[in-house]
């Protein structure tokens, strides 16, 4: 796989922070195997002006350094991450 | 989630790794509309880009159907089985989640029902020292969430019209930009928070210390 990788708007990061999560002792229970619901990892897009979306459909949008995109929720539903660059950012939007 | 390169398994509700060789890693979660109409996302940003799939024949932009319907409307929390035991609020309340980091490092957590938000679109808070403007537009579901200072001065703000908001000096906010339109304050921007629309059930079991905003 070239480009990368994950997954909400998240940027890597190596901080550690101070848990206040006790979820941490839930147990992890595996509902579908790895990409049962398949991420996007090379996405395309198309202009504002041309698009095929209901006016009042809801979507993400994201906006880095004058750059914007904006993601269809119910397209989001089946596939709930997309591995994108937004103005110069990598970032995993997540749904 | 997972990442390709190591399978760690990640929280995608705080953005650390909790399984796998990255575990005790953390994501930075940045700022986002979280949700918002598609027609008020593009009047404010003509030029966005949207997401397109590859189908049969070209390309698609939007389905207009919902597949998770049905577990909106319903009572069920999740789908892995766990028990949520929080019930300040009834598991499927819709709230915003918002977190701020104080002075001394740490961070305090409080959840904004989205019923507040039927009567105006905007509340002023302070969490943790933190003068906050916390903003949801029920026509367009648009969420965000400000600090409600402009350099050192904090101003205190009202509902006028959609996502626009007028604070005490009389500037007007775009509050999907979080641009002031008018007055001295013109082109200023106001410094956006992450926001997140969060069924309380989810939010309170990773942050079981938060509180929740009441009037």
């Amino acid at each position: 796989m070239k480009n990368h990788t994950l997954v909400l708007i998240l940027l890597l990061a190596t901080t550690a922070c101070a848990s206040a999560e006790n979820y941490s002792e839930d147990p992890i229970r595996t509902l579908l195997p790895f990409d049962a619901i398949p991420a996007i990892t090379e996405p395309q897009f198309v202009s504002a002006g041309v698009a095929k979306l209901a006016p009042d459909a809801p979507v993400i949008g994201v906006t880095f350094n004058d750059e914007s995109h904006a993601y269809s929720l119910y397209l989001l539903n089946g596939h709930e991450i997309v591995n994108d660059v937004v103005g110069g950012q990598n970032i995993a939007t997540t749904w | 989630m997972y990442d390709h390169q190591t399978r760690s398994l990640w929280s995608h509700i705080t953005g650390k790794a909790i399984q796998g060789p990255l575990k005790g890693k953390q994501l930075k979660t940045l700022v986002s509309m979280p949700q918002i109409a598609w027609k008020t996302w593009q009047l404010n940003y003509p030029e966005t880009e949207v997401l397109s799939l590859p189908t049969v024949g070209g390309t698609r932009e939007g389905i207009n159907r919902d597949n998770y319907a049905d577990y909106h409307a319903s009572q069920r929390a999740g789908v892995s089985g766990t028990e949520y035991t929080d019930d300040r609020l009834p598991n499927k309340s819709l709230v915003i989640g918002v977190q701020v980091q104080t002075k001394d490092g740490k961070r305090q957590f409080r959840a904004y029902p989205i019923t507040h938000f039927t009567e105006t679109a905007v509340i002023n808070d302070t969490l943790g020292k933190v003068p906050l403007l916390i903003f949801h537009d029920k026509s367009s579901f648009a969420t965000a969430v400000f600090k409600r200072n402009v350099a050192e001065d904090v101003r205190t703000f009202r509902a006028q019209d959609g996502h626009f908001v007028v604070d005490n000096t009389g500037t007007l906010w775009n509050l999907v930009t979080g641009e002031a339109t008018s007055g001295t304050d013109k082109g200023k921007r106001l410094e956006r928070l992450p926001a997140v629309n969060i069924y309380w059930f989810a939010w309170a079991r990773y942050y079981p210390r938060t509180t929740i905003y009441r009037p």
